[in-house]
């Protein structure tokens, strides 16, 4: 089973997903997948296959709604959009994350 | 919330499985076909374009995979998978899947049962209300504590203590007897009973379930002729009549008025009075009636003749009754100016029932405990041969992208599976089990009546058989999780499980199980030596060819009422005696009062008139009141001075001593023609006879021997010797007694030889069993490091063929093959050792003459060990040093 080249905290990438959907709207799979890729600037080793279990994990906590659609070149593709409770928990997990980044820092700055 | 979304939502998914699938498949293909259109988009070649779009999205099954473990209920479904295949799996190797399960489902099989003897034996409590406040009381004396050290109880120290106690709630003595019951003309027959006070049912906290209790003024002489029935005598003598309260028994040849029946789960033990008597008869108690003690006929010294039971008050500890109780004691030594020092013992009810056993079953359960170890390192070499055969298997599954927990809940599954089954197959085991040990059991076995099978039992069966699951199953497992997917694909599997973990592995395994053999073989060999011992004790009587009759005078013919009811005894002694030896070929006839090798009974003292000595100190012997020719029945040899002869009726006191008494209390002098004080009586040796175990094979005793016409007995034992059969001589036998006096019990009629045998009846079965346990564990053992060798010389074959072809001579192979062997053997032997000093330790009490280190026993199980380990190893050594080179290489 290959290892994990982007082993990023399960919390991470979903808050990632979270704020891809809310930038860009309804987005399918490979779209957020790239959007993710391109907003870390390629410093992220992201398998794109990983965002899979992410999307999932996020449908059954009922924040993103998957339904199928067209892609602008006309293929068949899965789209994702934020739900109502979706859109208010970003703002939660935001403050989650900036609170545990924030933390993460102090630590890094002490220990220099 | 969340909670319950993901859940639901899991929960839906679990039920519309391939449809998910499909669209999930459909979604990642979507996702490649979107990456291959941007990737042409930038310039690449069709072809570039598809391998950038797979690598960039990582392992497609994998991602497969990790989405539905996310998406399902994940156990159900994997569960039923790996169920499926793993029964799959011992359809193709029907071998292993056979001997595994039988293996497990013997193995379990007796571990229940003998745990379930156990439980109902040692662990469940009594079926009275609060049970753990039940106690027993036993008086101590200081001056006696070398000689006996905890007695039975005396009435007027119980009313002492029943008077001013407040630790004990309330409390009852008792005095257990047989009683003899007629049911129309037939003969009467002994039942076992109890005499007990008033108080004795609430103390247990019981009550009749018909009719009623004991009331204060039938514990008199003379308004004692009520009776109370249990459940089982009920059914017996009125099968079961509601309106049995009120009729009539015929006890002890009086007519007794039913008062109440005990309901049906009332169970009191068997309790003998002096804890140096042993009882081998299983009849559970029948009747009770009322205990009428005149006090004033007792006296502070002597008469511990009572047992007494209590009930704690709640709260109160064990200490505290204990220490208030002493103190009780020692205060009424001081008010009563008695010459003796009192103290007392306060015993738990159910240890005092089941001491003698504990230790012994306790032992069986290890021993058959460690039996189930065995076999389950056995298992666990056995799966994890299995589990390297099948390396390859699991690295491809592993590369296909399952995950580490899923290969190794696999592998779980599959051991947890053949433990179910071999624990199914147990249970059924455990209940025939059961059965056999009860049957096997010697009878005096308390509580032998209660053992069954119960819930807690099944329980744990089902516990046991996923520990042995885990035990057999867990390091296999976690063994085949290590193996790197690359290295089991490259090269053949054999090479890659012979490494030098796998090595250690298996020698770590072999040599438990040889540990754990070793130490059975030691508790083994232990317990054969010491009965050895026990059964081959210079006896000083002759068993053979002497059959055994009790009688039981306990009848109003013989009874206190009657008028010399001595002369009635002797008178019915005289002519019993006279009329067995009558019966063609019977060649000598005798009466003792008491039953042999039944442990010590009718203990007094002596009293030397030159050499006065205070009471507690003087010297204890058991008395038998026997006939003239008790000696030469049973070959006593005699040691010096005469038998006795008819002549001593007219010179009243003239006995026989055995040497130890002879030795005890004229230590160096000649003792014939020697004047003692025995109950009061004066005595005179007229003759020595050797120390005979007539009451223990274990241990002789000083006895004296008194002629039964000055004082004979209400319970008779006849012995009569012939070379006729006890069978055949049993119906004349039974014909003489009751010609004599029809309405005379006759409790016990067999041969001098059963006796002696079920004397050591406790001591054979456990000889018996643990010396099976030993057996298998052997045998165990043997297949163990058979297996495993037989394994590793398969591995290395293609390592023998080359050291063949390299000039390696046969014996130097077979020489490796054993060294290799040797390791975990000699290991095993070292650690078996040392477990062995110990865990022998507390077997102490089990054995008779015997040390827990005894040197013999030790080598013996060593030389027993390291012959099956030679055994087992030399077969594929052999094997080892005869492959054909060409063949071997060619194998690959």
């Amino acid at each position: 089973m290959g290892e994990n080249k982007s082993d990023v905290l399960q919390g991470t990438l979903d808050l990632m997903v979270l704020k891809t959907l809310e930038a860009m709207g309804p987005l399918h799979g490979y779209g957020i997948a790239r959007r993710i890729e391109q907003v870390s600037d390629n410093g992220l080793c992201l398998n794109q296959g990983t965002i899979y279990p992410a999307l999932l994990r996020l449908q059954q906590r009922g924040w993103i709604k998957a339904d199928w659609g067209l892609s602008e070149t006309r293929r068949r593709a899965k789209f994702y959009a934020l739900t109502r409770i979706g859109r208010k928990q970003i703002t939660q997990e935001t403050e989650n994350w900036e609170r545990v980044a924030g933390t993460m820092a102090r630590f890094l700055a002490s220990s220099n | 919330m969340d909670l319950i979304r993901i859940l639901w939502s899991r929960c839906t998914a679990f039920f519309s499985r391939p449809k998910l699938d499909d669209d999930l498949d459909a979604e990642l293909q979507s996702h490649i076909d979107l990456a291959v259109e941007e990737n042409l988009t930038l310039g690449m070649t069709p072809q570039d374009a598809r391998t950038t779009a797979l690598r960039e999205f990582g392992g497609v099954t994998q991602t497969k995979e990790r989405y539905r473990v996310q998406r399902g209920v994940p156990f159900p479904s994997t569960v039923w998978q790996d169920v499926r295949f793993a029964l799959r799996q011992m359809r193709r190797s029907p071998g292993f899947a056979l001997t595994a399960i039988l293996t497990l489902g013997l193995g379990i099989g007796a571990n229940t049962a003998i745990f379930s003897v156990v439980n109902s034996v040692l662990l469940k409590p009594f079926s009275f209300p609060d049970p753990g406040r039940l106690v027993v009381l036993r008086e101590k004396v200081q001056e006696l504590a070398k000689i006996a050290p905890i007695l039975p109880d005396n009435p007027r120290h119980y009313e002492n203590l029943k008077a001013h106690s407040k630790t004990i709630e309330d409390m009852a003595i008792l005095q257990p007897r047989g009683f003899s019951v007629a049911v129309g003309n037939d003969h009467p027959q002994i039942v076992k009973g109890l005499q007990v006070a008033p108080s004795f049912f609430s103390v247990l906290g019981m009550q009749p379930a018909i009719g009623r209790s004991f009331r204060p003024e039938e514990a008199t002489d003379g308004h004692d002729s009520e009776v109370i029935l249990t459940w089982a005598a009920w059914q017996r003598y009125f099968q079961g009549d509601p309106n049995a309260v009120g009729r009539t028994l015929h006890v002890d040849g009086g007519e007794s008025t039913v008062v109440g029946v005990l309901p049906k789960e009332f169970a009191f033990p068997t309790i003998d009075l002096m804890p140096v008597a042993r009882h081998f008869e299983a009849a559970p108690l029948e009747i009770f009636k009322p205990l009428a003690i005149d006090l004033s006929k007792s006296a502070d010294q002597g008469d511990y003749n009572y047992l007494v039971i209590g009930r704690m008050r709640p709260g109160v500890s064990l200490s505290q009754a204990q220490s208030e109780l002493q103190g009780l004691q020692q205060e009424y030594t001081l008010a009563t100016h008695l010459k003796s020092h009192l103290g007392i013992g306060v015993i738990p009810l159910m240890e005092e029932v089941t001491a003698s056993v504990s230790t012994g079953l306790w032992l069986l359960l290890a021993g058959i405990g460690a039996v189930l170890l065995i076999a389950c390192v056995n298992l666990a070499n056995l799966q994890l041969a299995r589990a390297v055969a099948r390396e390859r298997e699991s690295s491809i599954r592993s590369a296909l992208g399952a995950g580490r927990k899923r290969l190794l809940q696999l592998a779980l599954i599959e051991s947890l599976l053949l433990a179910a089954i071999g624990g199914t197959l147990g249970v059924l085991f455990a209940f025939a089990g059961v059965r056999i040990f009860v049957s096997a059991a010697p009878e005096g076995m308390p509580r032998l009546n209660e053992v069954g099978v119960s819930w807690l039992v099944l329980f744990f069966a089902a516990a046991l058989s996923v520990a042995t699951a885990l035990l057999f199953g867990l390091i296999p497992a976690l063994r085949s999780m290590r193996v790197e997917p690359q290295a089991a694909m490259q090269g053949t599997s054999t090479r890659v499980a012979n490494t030098r973990q796998g090595q250690l592995l298996r020698n770590v395994l072999v040599g438990t199980e040889v540990a754990c053999t070793l130490l059975l073989l030691v508790v083994t060999a232990l317990v054969v030596k010491s009965f050895a011992r026990v059964i081959t004790q210079q006896r000083n009587f002759d068993a053979d060819h002497v059959t055994l009759a009790e009688a039981d005078l306990f009848n109003s013919n013989y009874g206190q009422k009657v008028q010399n009811f001595d002369a009635a005894k002797n008178s019915f002694i005289d002519r019993t005696l006279t009329g067995l030896a009558q019966i063609p070929g019977v060649t000598s006839v005798a009466v003792t009062s008491e039953m042999p090798l039944a442990g010590e009974s009718w203990i007094d003292s002596v009293l030397r008139p030159d050499q006065p000595t205070p009471e507690g100190q003087r010297p204890l012997v058991n008395v038998r009141m026997v006939s003239a020719n008790y000696r030469s029945t049973l070959e006593i040899p005699l040691i010096a001075g005469r038998d006795l002869e008819l002549g001593d009726k007219s010179h009243p006191g003239n006995v026989l001593i055995s040497a130890q008494t002879a030795r005890t209390v004229w230590p160096g002098e000649d003792p014939i023609g020697k004047r003692f004080q025995l109950d009061s009586e004066m005595r005179t040796v007229i003759g020595v006879i050797g120390d005979a175990r007539v009451n223990d094979l274990k241990k002789t005793a000083s006895m004296v021997y008194e002629p039964y016409w000055e004082n004979p007995r209400w319970r008779l034992y006849f012995l009569v010797r012939s070379p006729l059969s006890s069978s055949a001589l049993a119906a004349s036998i039974r014909g003489v007694i009751w010609k004599v006096d029809p309405q005379v019990p006759i409790p016990a009629l067999k041969s001098f030889d059963d006796q002696v045998n079920d004397s050591v009846a406790t001591d054979r079965f456990q000889t018996l069993l643990l010396s099976s346990f030993g057996t298998a564990a052997l045998l165990l053992a043997l297949l163990g490091v058979y297996g495993v060798m037989t394994y590793s010389v398969s591995l290395r074959q293609q390592e023998f063929g080359i050291r063949i072809a390299l000039g390696s001579d046969r014996a130097g192979l077979t020489f490796l093959v054993m060294r290799q062997a040797a390791y975990p053997v000699v290991y095993g032997t070292v650690a078996g050792l040392a477990l062995s000093f110990v865990a022998t330790r507390w077997m102490r009490s089990l054995l008779f003459e015997t040390q827990p280190g005894d040197p013999v026993a030790i080598s013996v199980s060593i030389a027993l060990l390291l012959a099956a380990a030679i055994f087992a190893a030399i077969v594929p050594a052999r094997r080892a040093a005869s492959i054909d080179p060409m063949r071997a290489l060619r194998t690959e």
